[in-house]
């Protein structure tokens, strides 16, 4: 096991450049997720780290080698790819044992390995199988197996479950966030779902265009993003973005959004006090939002709305409002008397929670 | 439904119209080479006839086709395998590093009419005293047969996805034992494409051992043309060699057909 650090790291296709100024650092035993939309350039730092992609410029550490130059063979990392890259014409088994045959481990170690890692994956009864005869779950596991047996120092998964069905998906979230405590391995896992991010990272890396906007545990990237990009993409539904004024009333500072007002607790007062006056986007989270009386109290936290589009999922609603110029998703507790298309409804928000963005910069201000 | 026999009819009849405008000279050639010379120019053509063996008799044993035969068969065969030893890796490079510009120049190797090829040939082999040698022809041939195998296999290889040999490389391999341990495995179809399609082409290549060829080393097609203008009469001969010049580029192409019907509609390959 090793940590994986990325110094000032710069790829460059072309004109194009991929990743801008990557500097991450990731523990021994961490689970790193990186996470951003496709053509953010997450698979390939990822590839940069494997030593499949040379860098621009920049340095890559692998415990406390430089691997710059290293070919991707020597650097004793172990990736799972996207389309799981299994090789047809090989079985199950071979599969596995490549990378250990080509160490030149004994036929009789090769073969407890695999069948440690087969055991692990409930793979034992499809080790004879080509992989054109396995079902797109099981494919993934064996190109998990092949990575697992390697024992390597750290684990590279590109998107690994993209290729699965839902389901299945949630399934095997969880048994990677399993192996990854069972195998005590440094995990880099890349990904643009920020569920998986969410649920399995014990730190999260985001990035965008090719640079990282912010790193941090989970929950603190989801109750504290730096910036408007952050705070959007984690979190389902996005964030919900308010144009507004920024002014003082007679308690504190309030939100003016034309169609509703807001008050500001006080907490946020220090950080906004340049912006009386001025243009700032008001970020609330649907999650952050309750039927008014429903145990958000108060009266200057409350928005009048209209519903366009009510999604039932059972034990959650996401109600689409329209208040003024402004369209607003919030998600609910299945309230008792069911909200129709067109109901008038009384929003509360969880004024602590919500986010106070600069319009120019996107910056987080409070 | 009665429309739809009737088209299908009507295509069928259309194909074995064509088909017989195609085929008629091969089947003309096919069936003189076994009549006698009597029933080769009678008139009208006789459809119905006593087929012999005679012609063939004679083009093996009285001329000694079956030792062109097996310089056609040299020749094709080192032609394409060291076309393959070399182009395969060639392919690879083109497939993997985008050598765009190195396919186009093999390319134009392939385009360029074999003939201005001779003239150089022709003074550097006999300089080299290497004139009706096997290494000459082989080494001719292999202007045919390596831009066909380069062609055909960069476009094979180009279609596996990279990430077989990347996985393989970061499990521990260099970039040649990927290639060797996973590539060239799946690329069997491609490979038989290449080799069928290169060997046929070889096979039937006229111009090089006619120049470069004397008595020892000459091919099939040349000993044909040879015994042509001397035996001109001779019809059954003349047909019953052009058949065994042709039966092993048929054969091949009628066992590989799938592969070379794909080879060459990849479109980058004209006979
Ligand atoms: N081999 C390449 N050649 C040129 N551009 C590339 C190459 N690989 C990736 N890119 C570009 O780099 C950017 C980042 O790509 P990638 O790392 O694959 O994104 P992601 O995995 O986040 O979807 C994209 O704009 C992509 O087009
Ligand atoms: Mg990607």
């Amino acid at each position: 096991m090793a940590s994986v650090v990325l110094k000032n790291v710069v790829k460059r296709f072309g004109s194009t450049t991929a990743v801008d100024n990557l500097s991450i650092e990731i523990k021994d035993k961490e689970f790193a997720v990186l996470v951003g939309s496709s053509g953010c350039g997450k698979s390939t730092a990822l590839r940069m780290i494997a030593g499949l992609e040379t860098i621009t410029s920049g340095e890559i550490y692998i415990g406390d080698t430089r691997v710059n130059d290293m070919p991707p063979r020597e650097r004793d990392v172990a990736m799972v790819f996207q389309n799981y890259a299994l090789y047809p014409h090989m079985s199950v088994r071979e599969n596995m044992g490549f990378g250990l045959k080509i160490r030149k481990l004994s036929d009789k170690e090769i073969d407890e390995r695999v069948r440690e890692a087969a055991d692990i994956l409930g793979l034992n009864e499809l080790l004879d199988r080509k992989p054109k005869e396995l079902s797109g779950g099981q494919r993934q596991r064996v190109a998990v197996g092949r990575a697992i047996v390697r024992k390597p120092k750290v684990f590279l998964f590109d998107e690994p479950l993209s290729n699965l069905d839902a389901k299945l998906r949630v399934a095997m979230r969880a048994e990677i966030s399993k192996l990854h405590r069972r195998l005590e391995a440094t995990i880099v896992y890349v990904t643009h779902d920020q569920v998986e991010a969410m649920t399995m990272a014990d730190r999260i890396f985001i990035m965008s265009k090719g640079v990282l906007q912010q790193s941090g545990a989970p929950m603190e990237v989801y109750s504290r993003p730096v910036n408007r990009f952050v705070a959007g993409f984690i979190g389902s539904p996005a964030m919900n973005f308010i144009d507004a004024t920024l002014v003082r009333g007679d308690g504190g500072l309030i939100v003016d959004a034309e169609s509703f007002k807001v008050a500001l607790p006080e907490a946020f007062n220090a950080s906004l006090a340049g912006y009386v006056g001025r243009q700032i986007v008001f970020g609330v989270r649907p999650e952050d939002m309750a039927l008014a009386g429903n145990g958000v109290s108060g009266e200057q936290n409350i928005l009048t709305a209209r519903a366009e589009v009510v999604e039932l999922l059972g034990s959650e609603v996401f109600v689409y409002l329209s208040c003024g110029r402004h369209s607003i998703v919030a998600r609910m507790e299945v309230p008792d008397r069911a909200i129709e298309v067109g109901d008038t409804l009384q929003v509360a928000l969880k004024m602590p929670k919500t986010h106070v963005f600069d319009k120019d910069t996107s910056l987080t201000i409070a | 439904m009665n429309k739809k026999i009737l088209s299908n009819v009507l295509f069928y009849i259309a194909v074995v119209l064509i088909a017989l405008v195609v085929l008629f000279p091969f089947l003309w050639m096919l069936s003189s080479s076994f009549k006698t010379q009597v029933d080769i120019i009678s008139w009208p053509p006789k459809l119905f006839f006593e087929p012999t063996l005679a012609n063939y008799r004679k083009v093996f044993e009285e001329q000694d086709f079956l030792k062109y035969f097996i310089n056609s068969t040299i020749v094709g065969g080192f032609a394409v395998a060291l076309s393959l030893l070399l182009g395969l890796p060639a392919a690879y490079s083109i497939a993997r590093f985008a050598q765009k510009k190195l396919a186009v120049f093999i390319l134009l190797a392939r385009l360029m009419p074999g003939i201005s090829f001779l003239m150089p040939w022709y003074i550097i082999f006999s300089r080299l005293d290497l004139m009706d040698s096997y290494v000459a022809l082989v080494l001719s041939h292999m202007l045919i047969a390596l831009p066909i195998v380069v062609w055909i296999m960069s476009s094979y290889f180009e279609a596996i996805p990279r990430e077989l040999e990347e996985s393989a490389m970061v499990d521990g391999a260099t970039r040649q034992h990927a290639f060797l341990a996973i590539i060239l495995p799946l690329s069997g179809p491609g490979i038989i494409t290449a080799t069928t399609l290169s060997f046929i082409f070889s096979w039937n290549n006229f111009m090089f051992s006619q120049v470069l060829s004397m008595e020892k080393t000459k091919t099939l097609p040349i000993a044909v043309y040879n015994f042509l203008s001397y035996a001109e009469v001779d019809w059954g001969g003349v047909m019953a060699a052009a058949v065994a010049i042709m039966a092993p580029a048929i054969a091949l192409t009628m066992i590989f057909q799938k592969y070379v019907v794909k080879g060459l509609t990849m479109g980058a390959v004209k006979g």
